[in-house]
């Protein structure tokens, strides 16, 4: 291995380790979004239908809204699940110093952990959607579709970390982050489908999102999972052409941002 | 042969906003902001030989760890020139990350939930050092600082002197060619100050290391530096050998005598001497030049009822003091060594 993939391989390892440090916190992780799902999505859900579970709206009966919501879950698990929040912590309390100190660069650390949590989520996300299905929540589609819907679903991580990377790196500038975090969050939990399917929205709005990211995040994975069609390249290259576009930002952002930093409180 | 770190009038500059208190304070700033500019570092000029350890000393905010901050390449200076091995820091090459280590005694570098080991592996393939090395420096240093059996505890649960001998450890494990030492003994107890100024000499005689430290603790200046740079201001005030710095406020040796009975404070040997007493009258400290040091202290140990007599232990730690109480000593150093850089 070159020794470049080593330092890679080795900061894995150690993400790994510092990831599952505490038991009790793995654990949550695991039970956690699947208690939330039960006790707000399928609640509600179920509610909405009330009496008549096999009514549609909008192409949805209460089964099919369930599934939706169980891959939009399992979508968000992978795809959102890395939250990078203590980077503008680490920047604005002078904290990567010794990340600057190191001949292995800051971006490389933080992907390098970042692919760490993944193998982590990934695998909650299997031990998750393995008991919805054996308790017949849900059920997997192909293996092909199963296939894509994970492999997309790791690439939309990829652009979430480009954009929290983003976020972290404002830092250098602006004394908190969170509120563009949490502005960020909720903007796309309206528009990328993930409170609500798409088709529940009025058709202009739809057509217009398609030439955003923002469909490409959420519904069209959760499709993917619910085999259902929809030319696959269009989200690969979609997501693949906003990725660049975010790292090729970040990477401006750094340069001009490694200039104002004051490694204040060191 | 061309120094291995050599600064040219470095100079950093900082500028923050002023705010005042409160709400009102805050929709102000909004409108107009007043901005305060300041030179923490101030044409900065010196040459650093390979193998030297040097001092940086000066009070608290003259600009001794901005300094460090540009000599590792963390923040990048306002202007000047700055080369290390050939090397601008803010460039940040790999090769000179390489041959570096920063060690800050306020600060942890190493992965708080993790052990010290896991940490120590992960910055061996950061510096891509051969397991047969690694091995060899971890044996070396856990067993001269004694923290063998802690490498594989967490490094929360260490004390804190253990986890800056981990600090030490992890910051050398690469053996770099520069290293910089900020405050490695802050806050530490006696015992574990005296092992780790053992150990950085140990180091430096080995692999004749060029190392900067700073440090408030004139014990840690005097064990280890030879040459002492003094800051204040963000301006270079003192650069030379500590034997020099040691006579910034004149030659005379400071000595102090105790006595089994009250003395008689007029006498005409206590005259010119700048005699101070206790209240007993008991005990007498005395500023005696140089060249009559024997010979006065002949004369009272010989007609005075002495029960103990000392000479001034870390002579530094009284210049130290002084100048930082009296900063315009510097000011009016006309005439001084040629060490001095009178403002």
């Amino acid at each position: 291995m070159s020794l470049n993939l080593l330092k890679w391989w080795q900061t894995i390892k150690v993400s790994w380790v510092k990831y599952t440090a505490y038991r009790l916190n793995f654990f949550l992780q695991i039970v956690g979004p699947v208690l939330v799902f039960f006790f707000i999505k399928y609640n509600l859900w179920s509610a909405i239908y009330g009496e008549n579970p096999e009514q549609m709206i909008q192409g949805y009966n209460l089964k099919s809204m369930v599934t939706y919501h169980i891959w939009s879950m399992i979508v968000t698990m992978i795809g959102q699940g890395h939250a990078s929040y203590n980077m503008s912590e680490d920047i604005r309390m002078g904290r990567i110093s010794s990340y600057l100190i190191y001949p292995f660069n800051f971006w490389e650390f933080h992907t390098a952990s970042f692919l760490s949590f993944q193998f982590l989520q990934l695998f909650i996300s299997g031990v998750t959607i393995a008991i919805l299905v054996a308790f017949n929540f849900v059920e997997l589609p192909s293996t092909y579709f199963l296939f894509h819907g994970v492999l997309y679903t790791l690439f939309i991580s990829l652009f979430w970390f480009t954009l929290q990377y983003m976020a972290g790196l404002l830092s250098f500038w602006l004394e908190e982050t969170w509120i563009l975090r949490v502005l960020m969050g909720i903007v796309t939990g309206f528009l990328s489908g993930y409170l609500f399917p798409l088709d529940l929205y009025p058709d202009w709005l739809v057509s217009l999102l398609q030439y955003t990211p923002f469909p490409y995040l959420t519904y069209y994975p959760i499709k993917i999972f619910m085999g259902q069609p929809s030319p696959l390249w269009i989200g690969y290259a979609m997501i693949g052409l906003w990725i660049i576009i975010g790292a090729t930002i970040n990477h401006l952002i750094w340069k001009k941002g490694i200039k104002l930093y004051t490694a204040a409180g060191m | 042969m061309q120094s291995i770190i050599s600064s040219q009038k470095l100079t950093k500059e900082f500028q923050s906003y002023k705010k005042e208190p409160g709400f009102l304070g805050t929709l102000k700033s909004f409108v107009s902001r007043e901005s305060i500019r300041k030179k923490a570092v101030d044409e900065f000029s010196f040459n650093i030989e390979e193998g030297e350890i040097i001092g940086l000393l000066g009070p608290n905010g003259a600009g001794k760890t901005t300094l460090m901050k540009m000599f590792t390449g963390i923040i990048v200076p306002s202007s000047g020139e700055l080369s290390i091995m050939g090397h601008r820091p803010s460039d940040r090459d790999k090769q000179f990350r390489k041959n570096i280590a920063l060690v800050m005694g306020q600060k942890s570098q190493l992965w708080w939930d993790i052990p010290a080991m896991d940490s120590f592996l992960l910055l061996q393939r950061f510096y891509e050092v051969s397991d047969a090395d690694f091995e060899e420096r971890i044996e070396e240093m856990s067993t001269l600082l004694g923290v063998k059996e802690l490498l594989n505890v967490h490094v929360r649960k260490l004390s804190l002197g253990e986890r800056m001998k981990m600090e030490l450890m992890a910051s050398l494990l690469h053996n770099p060619k520069v290293i910089f030492l900020d405050e490695p003994t802050i806050g530490l107890d006696l015992v574990a100050q005296e092992n780790i100024r053992q150990f950085i000499l140990d180091f430096h005689r080995k692999n004749n290391t060029t190392i900067i430290i700073t440090s408030h603790y004139m014990a840690d200046v005097n064990a280890l530096c030879e040459r002492l740079v003094l800051i204040f201001d963000g301006k270079k005030a003192f650069d030379g050998p500590i034997s020099e710095f040691e006579k910034i406020l004149g030659s005379e040796k400071n000595v102090s005598f105790t006595f089994d009975s009250s003395q008689d404070t007029a006498a005409e040997i206590w005259n010119d001497r700048d005699a101070d007493w206790n209240e007993n009258k008991t005990v007498v400290e005395l500023r005696i030049p140089e060249e009559s040091l024997r010979e006065v202290s002949l004369e009272i140990l010989k007609y005075l009822p002495v029960t103990e007599f000392n000479t001034e232990k870390m002579p530094i730690e009284r210049v130290m003091k002084t100048l930082m109480e009296n900063p315009e000593i510097l000011r009016n150093c006309e005439g001084s060594g040629e060490n001095m850089l009178c403002r």
